[in-house]
């Protein structure tokens, strides 16, 4: 809390005391001393004196060792360094020894005198033609932190010029007017409170510091000569003021380097200056620049671009000029296409208006040269085969060029160039070769872009004959293959063309190469894949990688020539999965073609062979032994296996009723068993234990026929199919009720006994169905006769199989069809045997006398033969003499003997 | 002439008279400017003849070829120092009369007038430099300007001009008079400027 003392006198406020100096302004680190003075009339009034007095920077009391006591009202404070201190600086007292109270306060001002302003220098701008301002620039030195004049000072000797004084700025003065010829005298002063300061004097004259304007109004005028252009200016400053030298540059259109005129030759004033050396027809741009003659001041900028262009000229050189000889179409004749470049600009000279080419047989001098003027630049011809020379001209408005001369040989059979190589150098191409001995008059180099997408377009170059290596002149573009040829041209003829193909720059493939299986073995497989594409090579296919695993193995690599197509894998295990890809590696590296996965056989070649033809020839082997056994066994196996059982329900005698003559349709039966038709046969061989119980078993059947007469017609025997397997002794006693005894061990099992009408008597019935099981029997005599033939224990009997189990009239012909299979040998034999039944079928009249005289016919050879094979066939039994007369003993009209048994 | 024999001092004569010669050329050329302007500006005829005014020195001279060179220089001395004022009290009244609307004008005469300054600064050196020292102004101030009429006073203003343009070619060739070697003095160079 600050208490200010204050003394009232005469209506004012007076303070007690007051600081000297009042508001300072101080050099930043000088020292400084302030001295608090105290009114004598506040001694008395408030008790205060020097002693007590209190000195503060701002809220900062100062050390009391920084102060004095000079007297009892007069307090001083030294700083030795006036960087320590800040504003207010006040005096304040103690009042009774507590209070501060405030006597009096000062602002402090600090900073630093100007410095000499350094680098003083002045330049004359020329404005318009009779205004020339001068600007001075300087460096003003340090910051001061106080408020510093500048002022720029310039006099005459002998007069004085109002200060420039500089606006905004503190380094800078614009002196609006100078003249010139006289030295004009120029410094800077700096001041501020601190002091002042002077630059060093600078005494020019003022001409000798013009930057003048630079001409106007320039032009350019084509001169006489088609290399010359005039330009003309004008100079905005004064001769009187000063003399002027120039420089004059120019460049062609689309450059960007300027090109100078000898400043030699520009050194003296003037207005207008010829360019000599220009190139004819192009369009130039120039501009000028000036400064004063002797070289003293600054040059003006450079004026504004003036364009012009130089007349035409007739061209400088030919075209050059390269043929491509098309000789397909015909051995004789030649297609030329001829080419060649368009001139450039600095060769052309102008517009060229057409070209001429002349082309002229070599080997025949009388011929006429062939002259035609085109406009393009190619002209395609078709010549008959020979040397030719083809001079070509370009013209223009001004004249033709010299002509360009191409021969064309017959043949390129001079010394071509060797090792041609290239190498990219700097984005470029080159290609270099080495010469032939010969003196090579020009190389033409060709090359085209080789590409799948497009065709070979043929680009080329001309070379002097001194060199071996050129850089191509085109658009070479990366990745990219190029095919390269050197042709050597000499005075007399050509060298045939060498090639190598190149890349710019190189990259990996740009894709891989896709792999797939041509053949896949049990431990190998055969890969195959195609080249990739120029276009997908993108540089030179040093090497194939093959890489292929299994599913979890590791990928094991091949690498593989780079020419071929196709490759085997080996060492493979059989029966797993491969996946396989394939990279294609160029200098900068490989890219992979997709995966291709493929399984290896579980068998190799010829193992499956192996083991199966063996097995099916064993087979077969064996199936045909087992076919041959059983052939060589059939009749055994048939009898056991599948013996035929005659049905007695479809014999003859079943269905045969003498009594009911008119019941059969004798035309129907006839027609139902054709003559010749009836070879439904089958045989059944049985063996008689003796001859004894043949006989018996024989005889049987007819007593149960005799029994039976007074029985009802149809009388079942009970027995049929089902009874088939049972004895025949049992079958028999079944039907006999035990009155019939039968000992035979015969096999035959049942048969079906028609009853027939006694010789001489009236058939009582007709049965359709035996009631015995036993075979009937021609009669026991008949049988022994034949068993007397025989004498073997065994004996074999036949049996006429038919079918059972059908109707009666509806079983014949199946049955009959089916014999004619088995036994078409017999079919003349059974011819008659059909007579038989027939007969048996038809009236017994017309039955007996045909059974008859059939049987008489037949018998002897057929007796013959069954009696020497002692096996009785049915076809024997048939024709059998005896049973014939022994007919009335049996009912049977067939010729069934031993036995036998025909059923119908 | 002890200053004037000395190499430098020859080298400062030598230099007075280059920069005066081509000093007395742009003031020419400025004069021809200025009168151009002079005439337009103040509505008067190009072609109008002025009597000869009082007070301005007269370029013609006979026997100049006589002169010397002390002589020449004094003769010229006198001339611009009368121009001098003469340009200062047409700048005044130009001023006077057009305050400062007509600056064009103004700043060609304050150009002129600087100039006229500076070739008698260039005489005085060299009169200097003859050790013969500048004569005082005091006898060589022109009289009073008698009190005219406005058109009088432009008429009067065109008539310094043309004689001042004349003093300009005639200081020019005074000075290559000067500059030529002196028949005793072979340390003097050879040189000639033209303007």
């Amino acid at each position: 809390m600050q208490f200010f003392f204050f003394l009232v006198s005469g209506g004012l406020v007076q303070s007690c005391g007051h600081i000297i100096p009042e508001s300072p302004v101080l050099a930043l680190g000088s020292n400084f001393t302030a001295l608090c003075i105290l009114n004598e009339s506040c001694l008395d009034f408030g008790n205060i004196y020097a002693n007590q007095i209190i000195w503060k920077i701002k809220n900062r009391v100062v050390p009391k060792e920084q102060y004095r006591e000079i007297n009892r009202t007069v307090s001083s404070v030294t700083f030795n360094d006036t960087s320590s201190l800040a504003t207010p600086l006040t005096c304040n007292i103690l009042a009774d020894g507590q209070i501060e109270q405030n006597i009096y306060g000062i602002a402090v001002t600090i900073g630093l005198p100007p410095e000499k302003p350094k680098n003083l220098s002045c330049i004359v701008h020329q404005v318009s033609k009779l205004t020339y301002p001068m600007i001075c620039t300087w460096n003003p030195g340090r910051h001061t932190f106080l408020d510093t004049h500048f002022r720029l000072k310039y006099r005459w000797p002998q007069d004085e010029f109002p200060d420039c004084i500089p606006k905004d700025v503190n380094n800078s003065c614009t002196i609006t007017d100078v003249q010139f010829f006289v030295n004009l005298e120029v410094w800077v002063e700096a001041a501020n409170a601190l002091g002042k300061a002077e630059s060093d004097h600078l005494v020019l004259d003022p001409i000798e510091i013009v930057k003048p304007l630079p001409p106007h109004n320039l032009s350019v005028n084509s001169g006489i000569l088609p290399t010359v252009l005039k330009l003309s200016w004008d100079n905005r400053i004064s001769g009187a003021v000063m003399q002027l030298k120039f420089n004059i540059r120019y460049r062609t259109i689309g450059d960007t380097n300027w090109m100078q005129v000898p400043p030699e030759d520009t050194a003296s004033p003037r207005t207008s200056f010829s360019i000599q050396g220009l190139r004819p027809y192009t369009e130039y741009v120039f501009s000028i620049r000036c400064m004063k003659e002797d070289g003293v001041g600054y040059w003006s900028d450079w004026s504004e671009e003036k364009t012009g262009v130089t007349t035409e000229d007739k061209p400088s050189k030919g075209p050059p000029i390269w043929r491509i000889i098309d000789a397909s179409d015909s051995p004789a004749f030649w297609t030329v296409h001829l080419m060649w470049k368009a001139l450039e600009p600095f060769e052309a000279n102008g517009i060229i208006l057409q070209y001429e080419v002349t082309v002229r047989a070599k080997s025949s001098l009388s011929s006429p040269a062939e002259k035609c003027n085109v406009s393009t630049t190619n002209l395609t011809l078709k010549l008959p085969n020979g040397t030719y020379e083809v001079t070509l001209v370009a013209r223009n408005r001004v004249g033709a060029s010299p002509p360009s001369v191409l021969l064309i040989p017959a043949s390129n059979s001079k010394a071509p160039v060797k090792n041609v190589r290239t190498l990219p150098k700097d984005g470029k191409l080159w290609v270099g070769w080495t010469a032939p001995n010969s003196y090579v008059l020009k190389y033409v180099i060709e090359w085209c872009l080789v590409s799948n997408s497009s065709d070979c377009i043929i680009e080329w170059q001309n070379e002097p004959g001194n060199v071996q290596g050129t850089y191509l002149k085109g658009n070479i573009k990366p990745f990219k293959c190029y095919l390269i040829t050197v042709y050597p041209l000499y005075a007399d003829g050509q060298g045939s063309g060498q090639s190598v193909k190149a890349y710019l720059q190189q990259d990996r493939p740009s894709k891989g190469p896709t792999i797939q299986t041509k053949k896949v073995g049990k431990a190998e497989a055969v890969l195959t894949w195609n080249h990739l594409t120029v276009d997908e090579q993108n540089g030179f296919i040093r090497s194939y990688t093959i890489f292929y695993k299994t599913v979890d193995g590791n990928e094991t690599a091949v690498t593989v020539d780079p020419s071929k197509t196709e490759y085997t894998l080996s060492s493979l295990s059989s029966d797993t999965l491969y996946t396989v890809r394939m990279m294609a590696y160029t200098d900068e590296g490989g890219r992979s073609g997709p995966d291709f996965t493929f399984t290896t056989q579980k068998f190799g070649k010829g193992e499956i062979e192996a083991i199966v033809v063996p097995v099916c020839l064993a087979f077969l082997l064996i199936v045909l032994l087992g076919v041959l056994f059983c052939f060589n066994k059939r009749d055994l196996i048939k009898k056991h296996i599948w013996p035929i059982v005659p049905d007695p329900s479809k014999s003859n005698i079943a269905q045969w009723s003498p009594q009911v003559p008119a019941k059969h349709n004798f035309s129907s039966k006839d027609q139902m068993y054709p003559e010749g038709s009836f070879t439904d046969v089958s045989v059944v061989e049985i063996e008689a234990d003796d001859k004894k119980s043949f006989s018996e078993q024989d005889l049987k059947p007819f007593d149960l026929l005799k029994k039976e007469k007074s029985t009802s017609e149809g009388h079942s025997s009970g027995i049929g199919g089902s009874s088939c397997m049972s004895s025949p002794r049992q079958s028999v006693s079944d039907s006999d009720e035990g009155e019939t005894t039968q000992n035979t061990s015969s096999t035959v099992q049942y048969s079906t006994v028609v009853l027939n009408g006694y010789r001489d008597q009236t058939p009582v019935q007709v049965f359709s169905r035996s009631e015995s099981t036993q075979p009937l029997l021609d009669s026991e005599e008949r049988s022994e006769d034949h068993a007397g033939g025989g004498d073997s224990a065994t004996q074999r009997q036949q049996y006429f199989k038919q079918n059972g189990g059908q109707d009666e009239t509806n079983t014949d012909r199946p049955c009959f069809e089916r014999t004619r299979q088995i036994t078409p040998t017999n079919e003349g034999d059974l011819v008659g045997f059909a007579q038989l039944q027939i007969s048996g079928h038809g009236s017994q009249p017309l039955g007996l006398g045909l059974e008859k005289s059939t049987q008489e016919a037949a018998l002897p050879d057929v007796l013959q033969t069954s009696i020497e094979g002692q096996t009785v066939r049915p076809e024997t039994v048939e024709g059998n003499p005896p049973s014939v007369d022994e007919m009335p003993k049996s009912y049977l009209p067939q010729t069934v003997r031993q036995g036998g048994y025909m059923p119908q | 002439m002890a200053a004037a024999d000395s190499p430098s001092a020859a080298l400062r004569r030598r230099d007075l008279c280059s920069r005066g010669i081509r000093l007395a050329g742009k003031m020419r050329s400025d004069v021809i400017d200025l009168l151009d302007t002079y005439v337009e500006r103040q509505g008067l005829d190009a072609s109008a003849s002025v009597a000869a005014v009082e007070g301005v020195p007269v370029a013609a001279v006979e026997r100049w070829d006589e002169q010397t060179g002390t002589q020449r220089l004094l003769e010229n001395l006198a001339a611009y120092r009368a121009f001098r004022v003469l340009l200062a009290q047409m700048l005044e009244e130009h001023r006077e009369q057009l305050g400062e609307a007509d600056t064009t004008l103004g700043r060609a005469l304050a150009a002129v007038l600087l100039q006229v300054s500076a070739f008698a600064y260039h005489l005085e050196e060299l009169l200097r430099l003859e050790s013969r020292g500048p004569p005082s102004e005091e006898g060589a101030a022109p009289p009073p300007a008698p009190q005219l009429g406005l058109f009088e006073r432009k008429l009067r203003g065109l008539g310094v001009l043309r004689e001042l343009a004349q003093w300009a070619v005639r200081s020019a060739r005074d000075l290559r008079q000067l500059a030529k070697p002196s028949p005793g003095s072979s340390s003097a160079p050879s040189w000639a400027e033209s303007p």
